[in-house]
């Protein structure tokens, strides 16, 4: 069994990060999850929301990412995501302000169609990992 | 023999067009290495979602979810077919339409109907005109939108195929090798089957986690693969087409400057022509006079 796990996280635009980690926390749909190496074949949809990882050189990592999908296998992590952002470029101000305007209109269109309310949705934890919450 | 003047004219003319030409071949550059960048991006990125989606189509039987249907038999074929808008870019065309028409020509004799969608104004003007049924037509795709009209077209097909209009959805575009070469290629869109991905290897689906149940994750990852494939596609499309335009246009300005040294040629031997018909002209003169003088 392998001592470290490969993790790859892939947009359309870039490769964002590909090396060795020591361990992943990654905000799945059904809840949060940790992946350790020697984890089983997983697959998961991501929320979009906090990714954290931890490398050997720089420690403790922290992405944004926008959703996407995890693929575990054979101690290899894909992470294929819409859009990922370094947590530190993140106007905070801005993303408060925009996580409580989508909460509003969240509130307020109860009776907006599904495709809509999943779209407000996704804004909506953008919004909130942008500010850390 | 032209006259001086006009063969002046037409080394203008020449000149003015190389010089167009040479502008075209600089955009074309520019665009191409951009296109180019985004390509080698979106590559990685698609082919992983590529791997992750046959993957778990390999684990599941084709009643899991309507996208992973096979039709019992090939009758409605639906191919979506990449050209350029533009024309001035060589043979990239008509080398696909070549190509497009021979595809045809095959499958009507396997399947019951085919119909063409398009995304390109070349391709769509040279079929509506040949009597194939065409569907829907898309134009004016450039690297800043593809991905709009990728979600629109994922929607579109995936409807289609989901309700049984079309039993199999094939993409036709021109697959980037470098900037001298570009493959045509015809790729199976949906039905996704589990048969092909049958690569070996493959864990049994017991082994396999999935969250949320599998059922909603090829739910939600299916449609979306669609449009991943499809947008690679037309990024694939693109970048061919503006290294396809960049080759003609060099070579339309190499041929330009032949043509300009053959005129410039012209020129000279016309003027020297000239110098001597002139001479020849006074020398006559003076020696008639000197003749008649004589007498």
């Amino acid at each position: 069994m392998a001592e470290k796990l490969r993790l790859k996280i892939i947009t359309p635009e870039k490769l964002v990060f590909d090396g060795e980690v020591e361990e992943l926390v990654a905000p799945g749909q059904m809840g949060e999850f940790g992946v350790l190496p020697g984890h089983v074949p997983f697959l998961s949809v991501l929320f979009p929301g906090r990714l954290r990882f931890k490398t050997e050189e720089s420690g403790e990592n922290t992405l944004i990412i926008h959703g996407g999908l995890a693929d575990v296998k054979d101690d290899t992590i894909s992470i294929l995501t819409d859009q990922s952002e370094d947590p530190e470029e993140v106007d905070v101000a801005a993303a408060r302000k925009d996580a409580e305007t989508f909460q509003r209109e969240i509130d307020e269109f109860q009776d907006a169609e599904p495709s809509q309310r999943e779209e407000l949705d996704k804004k909506l934890r953008i919004a909130r990992a942008r500010v850390g919450e | 023999m032209p006259s001086l003047k006009q063969i002046t004219t037409k080394i203008k003319s020449v000149r003015s067009t190389r010089r167009i030409m040479g502008a075209m071949k600089l955009i074309a550059a520019v665009r191409l290495q951009k296109a180019q960048a985004a390509l080698m991006a979106y590559r990685p990125y698609s082919d992983a979602y590529r791997d992750v989606v046959l993957n778990v189509a390999a684990l599941s039987e084709s009643e899991d979810h309507p996208l992973l249907r096979v039709p019992e038999e090939k009758t409605n074929l639906h191919v979506l077919f990449f050209t350029s808008d533009r024309g001035l870019c060589g043979s990239f065309n008509s080398a696909l339409i070549r190509n497009m028409q021979h595809y045809v020509g095959e499958q009507k004799e396997v399947s019951g109907s085919i119909k063409l969608s398009f995304v390109g104004r070349r391709g769509r003007d040279y079929f509506s005109r040949n009597g194939v049924a065409t569907g829907k037509y898309y134009t004016g795709v450039n690297e800043k939108n593809s991905r709009k009209f990728s979600e629109e077209l994922a929607v579109a097909l995936t409807e289609e195929f989901r309700s049984g209009e079309s039993d199999e959805i094939v993409l036709a575009y021109n697959h980037f090798v470098s900037a001298i070469s570009q493959k045509m290629t015809f790729e199976r869109l949906l039905p996704l089957s589990s048969q092909e991905t049958d690569d070996g290897g493959a864990e049994s689906s017991s082994d396999y986690i999935f969250e949320p149940e599998k059922e909603q994750i090829i739910g939600s990852i299916l449609p979306k693969y669609v449009q991943v494939r499809i947008e690679r596609a037309m990024n694939e499309s693109l970048t061919s087409e503006h290294a396809a335009r960049m080759t003609a246009m060099e070579n339309a300005t190499s041929n330009a400057d032949e043509v300009i040294a053959k005129l410039t040629l012209l020129f000279n031997k016309t003027r020297q022509a000239i110098i001597t018909t002139e001479l020849m002209d006074i020398v006559n003169g003076t020696e008639a006079q000197r003749k008649g003088g004589n007498e």
